[in-house]
């Protein structure tokens, strides 16, 4: 038997990209979700809405604080227990065993990528230049429409690296949603690892395709920022250059 | 042709300075502004004619860029009226329509240039026609176009303004001002972030636009450019209004003690010449 069987791996290889699309599905569906209300939680905070931003900073502490699999453990747990006190409370028929393990690892990853997302919105929104609301005021516009025409393009642009990171970062966290029961691409080859004994073979196939989306998605995201970065691209005059060489002596 | 229409709004403007009639455009009434507990407005009125060249001076933190976003409400003064064009808004009663009417009447030149960084040269003076005038498309893009013409960026249309020279810039805030016919512009030290050789050519257009009977209300250190265009001038110090008169009331013959001293550092720096 050779020290790695790599016929093993490829006969179960097949079996293993069925978890692909739970990955996917989990890494997309929280990302957008939790761009939304990340957003949302963001502008709670540059606002300053009163309770709810204290609300919002100490929901960002604990999510920032406690480890993703412990969250995943609290919802996966804590969930029938809600259900059961909402029951109680109202006469309702929820049942916490009839959902489907997909739709609990879609709310917790995206209530916990939200609290991420909300920082790096409220970081982009600002370090957009206080001059471009000043300017968008003035010319008429009301605080809606220069937050959605001239301040957003600006901080989304400023965010993308920081949302593609978080996006990359997400694809590789969804290997936690074992916990809560999700069959994803970690679950599937633990699952055929332990049937044939294979291990190393198996996490190998894993790894490899964690790398594979990752960088997959690594290439979508560059390419999205150099479309959204075209305005950036200063053309700098030998003249401007001469003078800053010059400031820079006196 | 609304294109024409709109060059006739000049026109009109115009008719009426040329009748030389004391109609008054803009009037502040005992505006109070103070930032954390320090009082850096301390009660100013002013009085702008309609075509009138408005020209403030006075040495750095005297209050001039903060009496110039109290009249557009980009800050909210503590206390006062603002009236432009037949409309009056007390601060301590504005409302959020309000403040949009008010805002509506005038456009602003900055000295930072403050143009969307995310918007070309083009959608920069459309943007204001296009969002808060509501005005079409087709309609805006040739009003934009001709005013870009106006300040000798026809070139530049689709270049964004990272892509532009300071002065470029400040031209096109000059036409983004322009663009939305304002009954005043106002520019606070419109040349002063510029590149010396770059001072000149943003004048020229801002003097050619006062020839044309634009209201404005201009902040700025350029004493020979205040000369020629104001038709007076203030002098601001610690938050009030010390001087007001003439350019040559003000600059040739001051009547305070506070208003020679600033004049005579000034002299001493070195001029532009257009
Ligand atoms: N938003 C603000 N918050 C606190 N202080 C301010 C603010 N804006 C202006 N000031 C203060 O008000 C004073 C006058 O400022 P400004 O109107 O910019 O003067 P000027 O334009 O004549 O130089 C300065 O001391 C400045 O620090
Ligand atoms: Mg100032």
């Amino acid at each position: 038997m050779a020290v790695i069987d790599l016929a093993f791996a490829i006969k179960h290889l097949p079996d293993v990209l069925k978890g692909v699309p739970a990955t996917l599905a989990i890494t997309i569906i929280a990302m957008i979700c939790g761009l939304f209300s990340g957003l949302l939680i963001s502008f709670i905070r540059i606002f300053k809405l009163p309770v709810l931003n204290q609300g919002a900073v100490l929901f960002i502490s604990f999510i920032r604080g406690t480890p993703l699999i412990v969250q995943l453990y609290m919802f996966y747990y804590g969930l029938p227990v809600l259900f059961d006190y909402l029951n109680g409370r109202f006469g309702l028929q929820f049942n916490a065993d009839n959902i489907h393990p997909l739709y609990i690892a879609f709310i917790a990853y995206t209530i916990n990528t939200s609290a991420y997302q909300a920082e790096i919105m409220r970081g982009a929104i600002q370090s957009v230049d206080r001059g471009q609301m000043e300017a968008a005021l003035s010319i008429g516009m009301t605080v809606p429409q220069a937050l959605r025409r001239i301040i957003m393009p600006q901080a989304f642009r400023t965010a993308l690296p920081d949302l593609g990171n978080t996006f990359i970062h997400l694809i590789k966290a969804t290997s936690l949603a074992f916990a809560v029961k999700v069959m994803e691409i970690l679950a599937i080859s633990r699952t055929i690892a332990n049937d044939g004994y294979r291990f190393l073979e198996m996490y190998l196939v894993a790894a490899l395709l964690y790398w594979l989306l990752s960088w997959i998605f690594e290439i979508v995201f560059t390419k999205l920022e150099q479309k959204v970065s075209r305005y950036e691209k200063a053309q700098q005059s030998p003249v401007k250059r001469f003078y800053s060489v010059r400031q820079l002596k006196t | 042709m609304l294109l024409f229409d709109y060059s006739d709004k000049f026109i009109y403007t115009f008719v009426i300075v040329e009748k030389g009639g004391d109609h008054r455009l803009i009037e502040l009434k005992n505006i109070r502004k103070s930032f954390d507990g320090k009082e850096i407005l301390k009660g100013i009125d002013l009085k702008v004619d309609k075509g009138d060249v408005l020209v403030i001076v006075g040495p750095s933190g005297s209050g001039k860029t903060t009496l110039l976003r109290c009249i557009n409400f980009l800050e909210k003064p503590d206390a006062g009226t603002v009236s432009n064009d037949g409309f009056t808004v007390d601060s301590k009663k504005a409302s959020r329509k309000d403040i949009l009417t008010l805002r509506r009447k005038t456009a602003m030149v900055f000295q930072h240039y403050n143009l969307f960084k995310n918007k070309t040269v083009l959608e920069n003076v459309m943007e204001g026609l296009v969002i808060a005038k509501k005005i079409k498309k087709g309609e805006a893009r040739k009003i934009s176009l001709e005013l870009l013409k106006k300040v000798g960026l026809e070139e530049k249309t689709d270049a964004y303004p990272a892509q532009l020279s300071g002065g470029q810039q400040q031209r096109v805030g000059i036409a983004r001002a322009l663009a939305l016919n304002p009954s005043v512009i106002l520019f606070d030290e419109p040349t002063s972030a510029l590149d010396p050789e770059m001072v000149g050519e943003v004048l020229a257009i801002i003097k050619e636009i006062a020839q044309e009977g634009i209201t404005m209300i201009i902040v700025t250190h350029e004493i020979d450019f205040a000369r020629d265009v104001a038709s007076s001038v203030v002098f601001m110090d610690g938050g009030t209004v010390i001087e007001k008169g003439t350019p040559d009331e003000v600059f040739n013959h001051p009547q305070h003690e506070r208003t020679k001293k600033f004049l005579r550092r000034l002299i001493h720096e070195p001029e532009y010449t257009i």
